[in-house]
């Protein structure tokens, strides 16, 4: 999962940026990788590829502030 | 795929333009000219049972669930009766964007102290967002809360905050750890009368001019914990959360408006005549008064779509953004085309035709520009 999240990130929002590097624990808003409407973006993504919703409540920063974050999420979310 | 309505919805809807039409539009000229609030009205709605349609019977509401679809179709059959654009307005805004995120976020506590009063038009809440340096980019607010001793203390100002002066609570947004960005923002329940919250008086403005809009400043005001609303960072979360519902609902009245307005070109051009025969008869009139049709059914296609998603419990943000844009742009063009179809009377205000379109120029404004749109809908196709 870390590895079709980062790619969408890379490939989707970067235009396939072969310089851009992002590791799991990244801050994605805050370093600027990601914009808000960039992060629904990959939020409706994760929801359509995974089947699941993102409980409102569940969008904050423990479950969506970097890429180890989200992944753990989503795994627990789906299990 | 399925396009009809139930039958008790339909019902219903009828009910809801009846009373718009008989109860609440009698004093939109006066109330538009002279800037006035009615508040009367506002409790005329929530007796009637408008502001508990975002709420369940649990906190006000008539119904032991919010039916979303339910009450979409009577904002649009609010907006086809109230010829107060603005009311209209301001009551989804306090339905969706106040009353919404305190239901959804909110303390057991939050929720028994505000929303049977908002229900019953004894509260009014207004959802305080945008500031003077963060309009279309609301991340960068500088609005601060900083923790203190048993809560936090507000420095900072709003702007540009519908229902302000007559807000008897405000949900704010602020940043409780800048260094975060989006996640450093967090939304608080203020109440007025609060040391160190101030509103400012009504500010002039072009359209929706019953609805009365402000500033708030807050001067090293203290709010204890328990005003902080679902904790703290979750405020990024529940702007998105309500704007869906906002827009939908906001642009269900907007729609309404938009079909009273072609309902009443379509009177007036049968019934006005020059050169010896109804003005309708012109096909330059009756182009024009088909080009406000077309606007008006596919911004209703858009904007049932959406709601539908929206009741399923689907992501809609694309097709939230496809809605605002064209519902918000298609009110201005066929406002426009009403003041064309019915001529100079229009312009010097009888028939309340001009104040359509001075009040659907805001919709392009509020809740996200035109351009704001383009650019989620862009984002959203990779570009």
């Amino acid at each position: 999962m870390k590895e079709l999240i980062t790619n969408y990130i890379i490939n989707e929002i970067h235009g396939g940026d072969p310089d851009l590097e992002i590791a799991p624990e990244d801050d994605l808003l805050g370093s600027g990788l990601l914009g808000s409407m960039e992060m629904m973006r990959l939020v409706e993504h994760l929801e359509q590829t995974y089947n699941f919703r993102v409980a409102p409540q569940d969008m904050a920063i423990e479950n969506f502030m970097t890429i180890e974050a989200m992944t753990n999420y989503v795994t627990r979310v789906t299990a | 795929m399925d396009f009809s309505w139930p039958q008790e919805y339909l019902d219903y809807k009828a009910r809801v333009a009846a009373f718009a039409t008989a109860e609440l539009s009698g004093e939109s000229r006066e109330n538009d000219a002279t800037q006035t609030f009615p508040r009367h009205l506002w409790e005329a709605c929530a007796a009637f049972g408008i502001q508990g349609l975002s709420l369940p019977k649990a906190y006000g509401g008539k119904l032991e669930e919010v039916d979303f679809m339910r009450a979409l179709l009577a904002m649009e059959a609010l907006g086809y009766g109230c010829t107060d654009n603005g009311l209209a307005f301001a009551l989804n805004a306090q339905m969706w964007t106040v009353q919404t995120p305190i239901l959804h976020f909110g303390s057991e506590a939050q929720k028994q102290k505000y929303l049977p009063g908002m229900a019953a038009g004894k509260i009014i809440g207004a959802h305080a967002l945008t500031e003077p340096e963060a309009g279309s980019d609301i991340m960068s607010m500088q609005l601060a809360a900083v923790k203190a001793e048993g809560g936090y203390r507000l420095t900072g100002t709003k702007h540009l905050i519908t229902l302000a002066p007559l807000a008897d609570v405000v949900l704010v947004f602020a940043k409780t750890n800048p260094k975060l960005g989006g996640w450093g923002i967090s939304a608080f329940l203020v109440d007025r009368g609060t040391p160190g919250f101030t509103t400012s008086d009504k500010m002039d403005k072009m359209g929706m001019r019953s609805i009365h809009i402000g500033s708030l400043h807050f001067d090293d005001c203290f709010v204890p914990a328990d005003a902080l609303v679902g904790g703290e960072g979750l405020g990024f979360s529940i702007m998105n959360h309500s704007l869906e519902y906002d827009r939908c609902a906001i642009l269900a009245s907007q729609l309404g408006a938009m079909e009273r307005q072609l309902d009443g070109a379509i009177k007036f051009a049968r019934e006005r005549k020059q050169f010896g025969k109804s003005i309708g008869s012109f096909q330059a009139v009756s182009h024009r008064i088909a080009d406000m049709k077309l606007r008006l059914e596919t911004s209703r296609l858009l904007l049932y779509k959406t709601a539908w998603l929206k009741q399923r419990g689907d992501a809609a943000r694309l097709e939230a953004a496809l809605l605002k844009l064209q519902l918000s742009e298609a009110f201005v063009a066929s406002s426009l085309d009403a003041v064309r179809t019915y001529g100079g009377g229009a312009y010097l205000g009888n028939g309340g035709v001009e104040r359509d379109l001075r009040d659907a120029v805001g919709g392009v404004l509020y809740a996200g520009t035109s351009d704001i749109q383009k650019n989620i809908i862009a984002k959203f196709l990779g570009l």
